[in-house]
């Protein structure tokens, strides 16, 4: 009985997977894309569900409450029940792609979609997408942890993960597909690919098998003229300043929240009352804002100029409030929402401005403005493209979709060089993708390098006795340890005993203690390679010593560094 | 190279207790201790193919102020030079990463009312899965200082119980401490249990440093348990149960660490000799 556990803990050993694992990948991608859209389905539904429940209070004074009850209730059940550090969870798992081989916690499959259910469900501004696509992660991970997978493979499966719940969610899988790929993974390679268009297909059939066919944002039939396309340029730059307004507001209120010095339940809860009191007035702003979507696509807004600019501008506060204060969910509804608005508002500006021209449909430009919303903040042009296209099955659209996309995710790098996602662990110096430098760096270590060559001298040791040594050495570097304790005291650098070598009468009467640097500069065993680098380049250094508790290990040379630094390079790209 | 053992310190007469038994450890075994003062009540410790997430009860975060003095005034007190371990990353603001590439860990046991429990604070079964998944053993301190004056190791015959006599046999080496050896005689005879000795090469080196083999061939194990010195550091290995069949019949670790007082080595399946 254990002997057969234990075969069915490594199936890599199979006989079926040993030659070739990528039959072993599509089996498993297709159980994690089951599983997450699975996940992703529940969640859905739930919202649903809880929405429509909750309506039919909306009109009392006292519903501007609830944000707040659902915002604490999940901050508690966070921090006190799952024991979890807050927030949407998608820089955690590329956090957990880039560093430790996509290792996610098992409480993340389940942690995040409870927690969202209770800050979108009673009405907090947020989307469902994040938390399933962190719960798809996770379930792909701990499958690959269950199963022994290796780190490629447990990648790919948490890639799989993502693409499944994405898939599902939208009814959309190539957005799952090219959202894993572009926005987790970063990483294009075939091997990645296969499985994660697995996962997408199984995650879009369960949700096929489950809640039909549909469209999730159906519209009409648009007749796009090439002045529609000239005005998609000036919707992307206006895309481009809201996405930009939207990424600082959450991180602006992250830090107001942060400094505030209350329980992190409260902080919640005060945000998510102003929600509610917000939503009060402005019921579109509450919730993932789904129905708000359909009816600016469908060209059914009846509002103005000056409120559809409004509306906008308060989703952004409201996504801000809800998950700057400490509610959880994820950005990508909010943005679909305050780029459906963006859209409305920029075409009634043009029709007001040329109204003598005939314009495309309102709709489109909803359309368009929810493709540059996503393409801007995630700075992720193909999902914004895919994404806007399988979830409106609007193909006719695909000319200013792409020139929306493109120019507000280029405009968007130039004012925030990192998406949303990624700005913490840019800033933290943690967003490590496969072939960069500092990914290859980081999969190097100093113990890797050591040069233990070099031969250890003594301060007392005379000139004469010291230039034996040399001439049995091929190295320029020689360090030198206190005799008895042994303890690192200095290096003596070939240059440093250039003028006393051709005058035979210091040989005796120098010692090598006085020819030593007792400053040198030394790295320990734990810094990171980008350190050393650093400290190399900054004082035009080749070699350094290595030091750990006062004693000497080895060298650690810029030639060895980059030479294993290319072929680390190489493995992580496949470039033999 | 100068091997690590990994501390937690808990600013409490309890952590100063257990930090005395982890320098104990270290100056008997030439290991440097690394202390984390933590400044949070979770961290994450990433191993090849797990992620443990610990959760540490409030009291390790007492009184910071004074934590770093509290520690450097004991480590001085000992000749040994502080070394204070601040976490580099971070898998989110309040949740730092822990290294996992250290030769020791010591985990303290809890003085929860659950006493059969062990854990770094309150969860025992967090400790089970370090000791599951990582590469070095895990140190479990007895409850006040007490300094261990030979090793004991415990000897069921499995793969994992090898690998735990082959780090007694470590330890005693590099100690100068003798070894005694406790088997409760189970399927196999006490001339098998030599035998799977012989058979993994340890017969040469443990002739060396054993003093006694014991074999326990009548009573209860826990019983027994009353004939291991009280001043030994107690050598076992983790057999690596899953939870199911720990819940059916109760594992070896917790019967032991329930039992007996001393300070216990625990060596995990995946303990990989270093040194």
């Amino acid at each position: 009985m254990t002997g057969f556990l234990n075969k069915m803990k490594y199936p890599g050993r199979w006989s079926l997977f040993r030659s070739d694992d990528r039959l072993l990948l599509m089996i498993f991608a297709i159980i994690v894309g089951i599983c997450s859209g699975l996940a992703a389905l529940l969640l859905n539904r739930g919202l649903e569900t809880m929405l429509e429940w909750l309506h039919h209070y909306r009109f009392y004074w006292w519903a501007i409450f609830l944000p707040a009850a659902g915002a604490a209730l999940s901050s508690l059940f966070l921090e006190k029940i799952v024991n979890e550090g807050a927030g949407h969870g998608v820089p955690e798992v590329i956090y957990a792609v880039s560093r430790y081989g996509g290792l996610l916690r098992l409480r993340s499959s389940f942690s995040r979609l409870i927690s969202s259910f209770l800050t979108i469900g009673s009405g907090g501004s947020a989307g469902p997408e994040a938390p399933v696509v962190m719960s798809g992660a996770a379930i792909g991970s701990n499958i690959a942890q269950a199963f022994s997978l290796n780190d490629r493979q447990r990648v790919a499966l948490v890639g799989c993960g993502a693409a499944g719940a994405i898939a599902a969610i939208f009814n959309a899988p190539i957005s799952g597909m090219v959202f894993a790929i572009e926005v987790i993974l970063g990483e294009w390679s075939t091997m990645n690919i296969i499985p994660i268009a697995i996962a997408a297909v199984a995650g879009t059939e369960v949700s096929r098998l489950l809640k039909g066919n549909q469209i999730a944002f159906a519209h009409r039939d648009f007749n796009i003229h090439f002045h529609d396309i000239l005005a998609c340029v000036g919707l992307a730059v206006f895309c481009a300043l809201v996405s930009i307004l939207l990424t600082r507001a959450l991180r602006s209120m992250h830090h107001v929240s942060k400094g505030v010095t209350l329980p992190l339940w409260v902080r919640a809860a005060i945000g998510g009352s102003m929600v509610g009191a917000i939503g009060y007035f402005l019921p579109y702003v509450l919730g993932e804002g789904y129905h708000a979507i359909r009816t600016a696509i469908e060209g059914g807004f009846s509002g103005g100029f000056l409120l559809v600019t409004v509306i906008a501008l308060v989703k952004v506060l409201a996504t801000a409030l809800t998950l700057g204060s400490g509610g959880s969910g994820g950005i990508f509804a909010p943005c679909l929402v305050i780029g459906a608005f963006v859209g409305l508002s920029f075409h009634r500006f043009m029709a007001m401005v040329w109204s003598s021209v005939h314009w495309v449909n309102e709709g489109c430009f909803a359309l368009l403005g929810m493709a540059g919303l996503i393409s801007g903040i995630l700075q992720a042009p193909l999902t914004g493209i895919f994404l806007v296209i399988e979830i409106t099955g609007g193909y006719e659209v695909i000319l200013p979709l792409i020139v929306v996309s493109a120019i507000s995710t280029t405009l968007c790098h130039y004012l925030e060089p990192a998406s949303f996602y990624l700005k913490d662990l840019v800033e933290q110096g943690q967003l490590l993708r496969p072939g960069t430098d500092a990914r290859v760096l980081t999969d190097l270590s100093v113990q890797e390098l050591l040069e233990t060559d070099c031969i250890c001298v003594h301060p007392d040791m005379r000139l004469v006795d010291f230039i034996d040594i040399v001439k049995s050495s091929h190295r320029n570097y020689f360090p030198v340890e206190d005799q008895q304790s042994r303890q690192f005291v200095g290096m003596i650098h070939l240059d440093d005993i250039r003028p006393y070598l051709f005058d035979p009468a210091m040989h005796h009467a120098v010692l090598t203690g006085q020819l030593m640097n007792p400053h040198v500069k030394t790295v320990s065993l734990h810094d990171d390679l980008s350190e050393v680098l650093q400290k190399m380049d900054a004082d035009h250094i080749f070699s350094m010593p290595v030091v750990s508790y006062s004693r000497f290990l080895g060298m650690i040379s810029k030639a060895t560094l980059l030479d294993q630094y290319r072929k680390e390079l190489m493995v992580q790209t496949g470039r033999f | 190279m100068a091997q690590k053992l990994f501390h937690i310190f808990r600013n409490t007469p309890l952590g100063r207790e257990t930090l005395l038994q982890s320098i104990y450890f270290c100056q008997k075994l030439s290991v440097r201790p690394n202390i984390y003062i933590p400044e949070s009540t979770k961290f994450l410790m990433y191993f090849e193919n797990d992620v443990v997430q610990v959760d540490l009860d409030p009291s390790y975060l007492n009184d910071p102020d004074t934590a770093v003095a509290h520690v450097e005034q004991l480590l001085e007190a000992s000749k040994i030079k502080p070394d204070l371990f601040t976490p580099k990353n971070y898998t989110a603001s309040t949740l730092p990463d822990v290294p996992t590439s250290f030769e020791f860990m010591c985990c303290p046991r809890s003085i929860s009312d659950l006493s059969s429990k062990i854990g770094l604070g309150y969860i025992g079964p967090r400790v089970r899965r370090i000791i599951q998944a990582a590469r070095f053993p895990v140190l479990i301190t007895s409850p006040v200082y007490k300094p261990w004056q030979t090793i004991a190791a415990f000897f069921g015959g499995s793969a994992n119980a090898v690998n735990a006599l082959r780090l007694g046999i470590r330890l005693a080496k590099v100690t100068g401490m003798t070894l005694d050896i406790y088997t409760h005689v189970g399927k196999n005879t006490p001339s098998e249990y030599r035998s799977i000795v012989q058979d993994k090469g340890l017969d040469k080196p443990l002739k060396s440093v054993l003093n006694q083999w014991t074999f326990f061939e009548k009573g209860r194990f826990e019983d027994n348990l009353y004939d291991v010195p009280h001043n030994a550091l107690v050598v076992l290995g983790a057999y690596g149960h899953g939870i199911i069949k720990d819940i059916m019949f109760g594992s070896m670790m917790e019967k032991i660490q329930s039992t007996i007082s001393n300070n216990l080595v625990i060596a995990g399946p995946k303990y990989t000799m270093l040194g």
